[in-house]
C-alpha cells in the first residue's frame, strides 16, 4: 500500500494511506525506506477486522477523515535521514562484551553473541567469492539497501558462518534479491519464515547435515547459514521487530537443510533444485517462505499407493488460510513442501513411482470440500472480500475451471494449480518413516533459487 | 584471539535519496480524488465513508472508486504500481487515498 502511495508522491500527486493503529511503526520505517520518511498516514485506531460496523464507521468518520483532508491539503513537514557510516567503516572498537553490547544496542545482532566482524574477517570471507567486495547484487526492500559482497561477507562472519560458505551466501544474496522472492513481504503479520535448501556437491564439502535432525540446529553449515539469512533481513533488507518486522508471533529462524543427494542418485530422482530447472550435480541453494508445519509420523506401507492417502492428508492438514496465495490474493501462487526421510522417498521409488508421479498422485488426493475452501478465503477470514464462491472466481477468470466443476458444495476441489506445484524434498533421518510438511506463504516468499558460483 | 576488535558497520547505503513529497492543494473542491485499496482490510466498508465524508466538507470533489484500478496488493501489484502515474494523469487525479496497512 505504501509502495504505491510513493509512486503516487513521485508522480507529483498527494496521499494519505490508511493505516490501523498498530502498523504505524511499520509504515514509518516503511516510508523512510521508500525515500519519504514524511510519507503522510491517516491512522485508523484499533484493527478494522474485530470491530461492528458502527464502531468502524465512527472511527473513520472522527479519526480517519480528519487525518486523510489534512495529509492531503497540508505540507507535511521536511524529511530528514540520519547519518550512516560509510560501507567499508570501522564503527566500533572493544572486547568481545563491548563489541557485542554495541551491537544490540544499535540492533545489528539477533540477540545471540555475534563473531565480530573485523576487516580481516570479511576479507577471509571476500577471498572465497570471484566477486570484488563492493559488487552489487541487488537491492532489497523496505529499506531500499544494496546487498554487496562486502554486505554479504560481514553478516556471514557475524552469524559464525566460515569463510568457505561464502559461495553459498553470494548465492543466497542474490535469491533474496529476486524479485520473484518478494523479500519485501517478510515483514507480513503471519510471521512465515524462510528455509533454505542446498543442493548439489558443494553440500557435502561444507558438511552440510542431510540425516538425522536435519532441520535441528548444532550442525554449523546448517545452522550458521540459516542464522546469516535473518541477519541479512535485519541488517540489510531492514527488518526489525515492532517496526517493518509485523509478525504476529514469529519464530527463531530455521536453519538450512541440505537434500539427501545419494538417495535421490540411487532412486532416480531429481534434486529440490530440479524444480527450477536444475540438473543433479548442480551446485544451488533454494529458498521459500513457509507460514508453519508438522511432521506426519510414522508413515505405514510397503508400497507407495499404501502411504500417499496419508501424505495428502498431512498436506491438506497443514494448509488452511494459505489458500487465498491458490485463488484470491494471488494466483496458483501456493508451494507447499513435502520433506520425505529417505526411506519413505526409496519405498515409494521401488514401487517404480517418479517424483512426478507421487506429485500427480498426491494432487488427486489432496483435496477438500469447496464449501471448507471458500471459508477460508471470506468467512473465517476477510482476506479475500465479497464472500465469494469458488465458481464465481472461475466465472470471472480469475480461478481455473478445475475449481468449479459442478455447483456442488462438496466437490472435492485441490488446494494447488497444478500437480508440481506440491514441492518434494529427502532428508532427515534415513531409517525413520516420518516426513515433514510445510505450509507456504505464497507471493509474499515464492520459492526461488540461484547457482552458487566459485 | 585478541582482547580488542575494530569491527565494520552490518549494513550497506541506502540506494535512494530523499525525496520531495508532492505540492498539496488548500482545499479538495473542484479536485478529483482516487481510492486506491489492496482489496484487503474493510476497505469496501471504509471507503464509502470517506467518500461520503470528503463531499459533504467538499461539495465538488469528484471521487473515482477503488474499482477502477484493481488490487494494490498480490498478484496486482506491481504491474499497477508501474502504472500508476499515467493512469493518474489520464483520469485526472488530483489526490490519493490509498489502503489498508493493516
Amino acid at each position: 500500500m505504501l509502495r504505491a502511495s510513493n509512486a503516487v508522491e513521485a508522480a507529483g500527486i498527494p496521499s494519505s494511506s490508511l493505516t490501523c493503529e498498530g502498523f504505524v511503526n511499520q509504515a514509518t520505517t516503511t516510508a523512510a525506506g521508500l525515500g519519504r520518511p514524511n510519507l503522510p498516514v491517516a491512522l485508523v485506531p484499533g484493527h478494522v477486522d474485530t470491530q461492528e460496523l458502527s464502531v468502524l464507521e465512527r472511527n473513520v468518520r472522527e479519526v480517519t477523515v480528519p487525518a486523510v483532508i489534512a495529509n492531503l491539503t497540508a505540507r507535511p513537514g521536511d524529511a530528514k535521514r540520519p547519518e550512516e557510516p560509510g560501507r567499508h567503516e570501522i564503527v566500533a572498537s572493544g572486547s568481545f562484551q563491548e563489541i557485542n553490547a554495541r551491537f544490540l544496542a544499535e540492533r545489528w545482532s539477533d540477540g545471540l553473541p555475534i563473531v565480530p566482524p573485523t576487516q580481516a574477517a570479511v576479507e577471509a570471507f571476500l577471498a572465497h567469492t570471484i566477486f570484488d567486495a563492493d559488487k552489487v547484487l541487488g537491492v532489497v526492500l523496505p529499506d531500499n539497501r544494496e546487498v554487496t559482497a562486502w554486505s554479504i561477507a560481514v553478516n556471514g562472519v557475524m552469524a559464525g558462518c566460515r569463510p568457505e560458505y561464502m559461495p553459498i551466501l553470494i548465492a543466497l544474496g542474490r535469491c533474496m534479491a529476486d524479485p520473484a522472492y518478494g523479500v519485501e513481504h517478510s515483514g507480513n503479520t503471519p510471521g512465515a519464515d524462510t528455509l533454505i535448501t542446498v543442493n548439489g556437491p558443494i553440500a557435502a564439502e561444507l558438511g552440510f547435515n542431510c540425516e538425522q535432525g536435519v532441520l535441528r540446529d548444532g550442525f554449523q553449515a546448517n545452522t550458521s547459514v540459516g542464522r546469516f539469512w535473518r541477519l541479512m533481513l535485519r541488517n540489510v533488507a531492514g527488518f526489525l521487530p515492532h517496526e517493518t518486522d509485523k509478525a504476529t508471533f514469529g519464530n527463531t529462524w530455521r536453519v538450512a537443510i541440505a537434500e539427501n543427494e545419494t538417495v535421490l542418485k540411487n532412486i532416480d530422482w531429481p534434486p529440490f533444485a530440479g524444480a527450477f530447472g536444475f540438473e543433479r550435480g548442480d551446485d544451488v541453494v533454494s529458498v521459500s517462505r513457509y507460514t508453519g508445519g508438522g511432521v506426519v509420523t510414522s508413515v505405514y506401507g510397503q508400497q507407495a499407493e499404501h502411504m500417499v492417502d496419508y501424505l495428502a492428508d498431512a498436506i491438506v492438514s497443514q494448509t488452511s488460510w494459505e489458500l487465498v496465495f491458490t485463488i484470491g490474493i494471488s494466483r496458483e501462487t501456493y508451494r507447499p513442501l513435502l520433506l520425505l526421510s529417505p526411506i519413505l522417498a526409496e519405498t515409494i521409488a521401488a514401487s517404480g513411482w517418479t517424483k512426478a508421479q507421487l506429485q500427480q498422485a498426491l494432487f488427486d488426493r489432496a483435496r477438500i470440500p469447496a464449501s471448507r475452501f471458500e471459508e477460508y478465503l471470506g468467512h473465517w477470514t476477510n482476506l479475500v472480500p465479497g464472500r465469494r464462491r469458488l465458481v464465481d472466481f472461475v466465472n470471472l477468470k480469475k480461478a481455473d475451471a478445475r475449481f468449479a466443476e459442478s455447483e456442488d458444495p462438496e466437490r472435492m476441489v485441490p488446494i494447488v494449480g497444478q500437480p508440481d506445484h506440491l514441492l518434494i524434498g529427502v532428508a532427515g533421518d534415513p531409517l525413520r518413516t516420518n516426513a515433514y510438511v510445510f505450509a507456504h506463504n505464497g507471493m509474499l516468499g515464492f520459492p526461488v533459487a540461484h547457482r552458487v558460483e566459485r | 584471539m585478541t582482547d580488542a576488535y575494530e569491527v565494520v558497520w552490518p549494513r550497506s547505503p541506502q540506494s535512494v535519496e530523499l525525496q520531495d513529497l508532492a505540492y498539496r492543494p488548500d482545499s479538495l473542491d473542484g479536485r478529483t480524488v482516487a481510492f486506491l485499496w489492496d482489496y484487503m482490510f474493510r476497505g469496501d466498508e471504509i471507503f464509502p465513508v470517506i467518500a461520503e465524508e470528503l463531499k459533504a466538507r467538499f461539495p465538488t470533489v469528484e471521487i473515482i472508486n477503488f474499482d477502477q484500478f484493481g488490487t494494490t496488493h498480490g498478484d496486482g501489484e506491481a504491474e499497477l504500481v508501474t502504472a500508476l502515474p499515467q493512469l493518474l494523469r489520464e483520469l485526472g487525479v488530483d489526490a490519493v487515498v490509498s489502503g489498508m496497512a493493516c
